[in-house]
């Protein structure tokens, strides 16, 4: 934070000489930065732990479309699977929005101060992009902020079947990848064991309105194993895990929402691997 | 950051027969060791944050809250001296002296480090740095990384512009509090109405700093001028004529019994604080570092013949204060080009290098680009100073607009593996 850097861990790994591929700057990015510079005051104001909002990114390819709207729903960890996730649905005919949330995204308040205000948040973004997207699907990834006793997580979870179900959608209940347990998460590593397991009970008694994949088909249950494919942080993925995901999940939901996901060849390394995020992870660029 | 304080040796302000800071000097009474003192200090602040990004220091980031301190206590001085004295601020003329003072070096250390990221950097490090410039020139960059939530993704090590926030802090401050001085001090209760409005808006600072700080992302609690503005006001506090009235009126061994525990204090929250993001830091932490810092600043300025004085502005910090400003610009982009090439010396041996290669870009920055514009010597000289600068300005736009973006992620996906 400050100038950062604390031990400059994982600093430039494999990068301080690599060759820098390159495009010529748009003017229009340029454009947009001093636009940015000049809206500052006006900006500030609210800039923090919103969700990204962004709509999908694929490689342009015309596709047909299956009707298939999908939001997706998540903190940071699901925004690290965002990029990749879009792309795979586009191109297989399936809209996308990624309304995950950097450092927020839970809908279990379990009482605490930080998952009342984070919750609160995330119901009221839901919402809102229920009314401005329309989707057909809901996909959340249970997050690492799904504190709060099994009853909390059961009760936040209905909610969300409820809401969905109103919504006109079907609910999916994501679990969430194993993740390096620091100092921050290990009060409450308990509770983040029982989420997922609320999810999948809840699901399992929605008569259909819900679904629950289970994650561990593709990132296993050891964070430090290859399998898992984190990051230098443990927690987040990179571009080659997100891959893997989205490949997964565009399967799963294929056999759910009958289409046939779209081959990995047509998405797979496209644009969206220079997503902004993978640098800030230190990811390989 | 850093320095931007009034220079040891100021040039005569045009058209006025008593240089600026005499006058203040006299209004005041701070001489010459006092304020050894102070630039002592900065040299132990921009010690503890070059230790700190070294990794060897945890609470070390610590320093720049004591740099705002100082930084608010020097330029309210400044300020209320001429309030005082003229009857009315001349803003034009502190902002071109802060101009002066500050952006000769801020231009020749962006300007080079933007070259040397793209010759050197890693990719992230290239297109952050191309993304980050128009926010640093604009004296904004603190926002940005609010918005990019630096903090959170623990990315500063992919920003050679990183610890440039704090100097974005500085700016935005110096553009708005010489406005509410110079109102404030019009009247004949002046100095008072300043106080109040320091204090209450140090106070309002740390509710917002409270509040904003009990968030899972606290870069807009650690980076954000509002939540960062109680350092710069109490620094500001401290230098109004009620607090350093008080402060003459104390005893010297007391102020030096009590600048001796506030200065173990400050060390031991260097050596103990658990990094930027410890919860405690935004539920009052930093501002009892602020307040500390404070009052130590008032009493070794005001208090004739301290020995906290004496210590504090010994040669060397007082030398490494004289560089702080320099040092901290050049410190985070040398360590993030450099440190990673010399892990053949280890960990130590690395950092005494790193250290070593800013401090010589430091001298020779001063030595060459922040003396010369101070003093008006030489190629600074009037306009010829003004055209400089702006030169080098415009190489900066130039080098930011021909670089080319990189485009980050080819290769990072193997198809064969998802299959």
């Amino acid at each position: 934070m400050t100038a950062g850097g604390r031990t400059l861990e994982g600093c430039c790994a494999g990068g301080m000489n690599s060759r820098h591929k390159s495009r010529p700057r748009s003017p229009r990015h340029a454009l947009s930065t001093v636009t940015a510079v000049a809206l500052l005051g006006l900006t500030t104001a609210g800039c923090g732990e919103q969700g990204t909002g962004t709509r999908d990114e694929g490689n342009g390819n015309p596709t047909t479309s299956t009707g298939a709207k999908v939001l997706w729903l998540g903190d940071s960890i699901a925004g690290a699977e965002a990029p990749a996730l879009g792309a795979a649905l586009k191109a297989s005919g399936v809209e996308f929005e990624n309304s995950s949330s950097d450092g927020g995204g839970t809908i279990v308040d379990s009482g605490e101060k930080i998952t009342r205000m984070i919750s609160a948040e995330t119901w009221k973004q839901l919402r809102k992009d229920i009314e401005s997207f329309r989707p057909t699907v809901i996909a959340y990834q249970v997050t690492t902020y799904d504190w709060g006793s099994p009853d909390q997580q059961r009760a936040a979870y209905e909610k969300a079947v409820d809401t969905a179900e109103d919504a006109g959608a079907k609910l999916v209940f994501v679990s969430p990848p194993p993740i390096k347990i620091d100092a921050f998460y290990r009060p409450h590593e308990a509770q983040m064991r029982t989420a997922p397991k609320a999810a999948a009970e809840v699901a399992g008694k929605s008569g259909g309105t819900a679904a629950f994949f289970d994650a561990s088909q593709v990132w296993g249950t050891d964070a430090s194993a290859a399998k898992a494919q984190r990051a230098a942080d443990g927690i987040h993925n990179c571009q080659q895990g997100a891959a893997a995901f989205a490949k997964w999940f565009t399967d799963k939901l294929g056999e759910q929402e009958n289409f046939t996901p779209a081959s990995v060849d047509s998405w797979a390394r496209e644009s969206w691997t220079g997503d902004e995020r993978y640098d800030k992870l230190g990811c390989a660029a | 950051m850093l320095s931007r304080l009034p220079s040891p040796a100021p040039a005569p302000a045009p058209g006025r027969t008593v240089p600026a800071r005499r006058r203040v000097t006299r209004r005041s009474g701070v001489g010459r060791a006092h304020l050894a003192a102070l630039d002592g200090l900065r040299g132990f602040a921009v010690a503890a944050v070059l230790l700190f990004h070294a990794g060897h220091l945890r609470g070390g980031f610590l320093g720049v809250d004591l740099f705002f301190v100082l930084s608010g206590y020097l330029i309210t001085g400044l300020l209320l001296g001429e309030a005082m004295g003229r009857g009315r601020i001349a803003l034009a003329v502190f902002w071109s002296r802060r101009a002066r003072r500050l952006l000769p070096a801020l231009v020749c250390v962006v300007v080079v480090t933007g070259a040397a990221t793209w010759a050197w950097g890693s990719t992230a490090q290239l297109r952050f740095a191309l993304d980050d410039m128009p926010w640093v020139g604009a004296q904004a960059v603190n926002w940005h990384y609010i918005a990019e939530q630096v903090g959170y993704w623990n990315a500063s090590d992919t920003r050679v512009f990183a610890h440039l926030w704090s100097i974005g802090v500085e700016w935005q401050f110096y553009l708005v509090w010489p406005l509410v001085v110079a109102v404030a001090a019009r009247g004949r209760c002046g100095e008072p109405l300043v106080a109040s409005l320091a204090g209450v808006g140090a106070l309002v600072s740390l509710a917002l700093t409270v509040s904003l700080g009990a968030a899972v992302d606290t870069t807009r609690a650690y980076e954000g001028t509002d939540t960062r503005g109680a350092a710069l006001l109490l620094g500001a506090l401290a230098a109004t004529a009620p607090v350093c009235d008080l402060a003459r009126r104390v005893p010297r061994r007391a102020a030096d019994l009590v600048c001796l525990v506030l200065g173990c204090g400050l060390l031991a929250a260097w050596t103990v604080t658990e990094g930027e993001t410890a919860p405690l830091l935004f539920r009052g932490g930093l501002f009892l570092h602020s307040l500390a810092a404070a009052v130590m600043i008032v009493l070794m300025a005001r208090v004739p013949g301290t020995r906290a004085a004496r210590i504090a502005g010994g040669r060397l910090p007082q030398r490494l204060g004289e560089l702080s400003y320099s040092l901290y610009l050049w410190h985070w982009p040398v360590y993030l080009l450099l440190l990673p090439r010399l892990s053949g010396l280890g960990d130590r041996g690395a950092t005494v290098v790193a250290i070593g290669v800013s401090l010589v870009a430091a001298a020779v920055t001063k030595r060459f680009v922040e003396d010369p514009v101070r003093f008006r010597a030489g190629w600074a000289r009037g306009r010829r100073g003004v055209i400089a600068t702006a030169a080098a300005a415009l190489a900066g736009v130039v080098l930011w607009a021909a670089v080319p973006e990189p485009v980050p992620g080819a290769g990072t996906v193997d198809i064969g593996r998802l299959e």
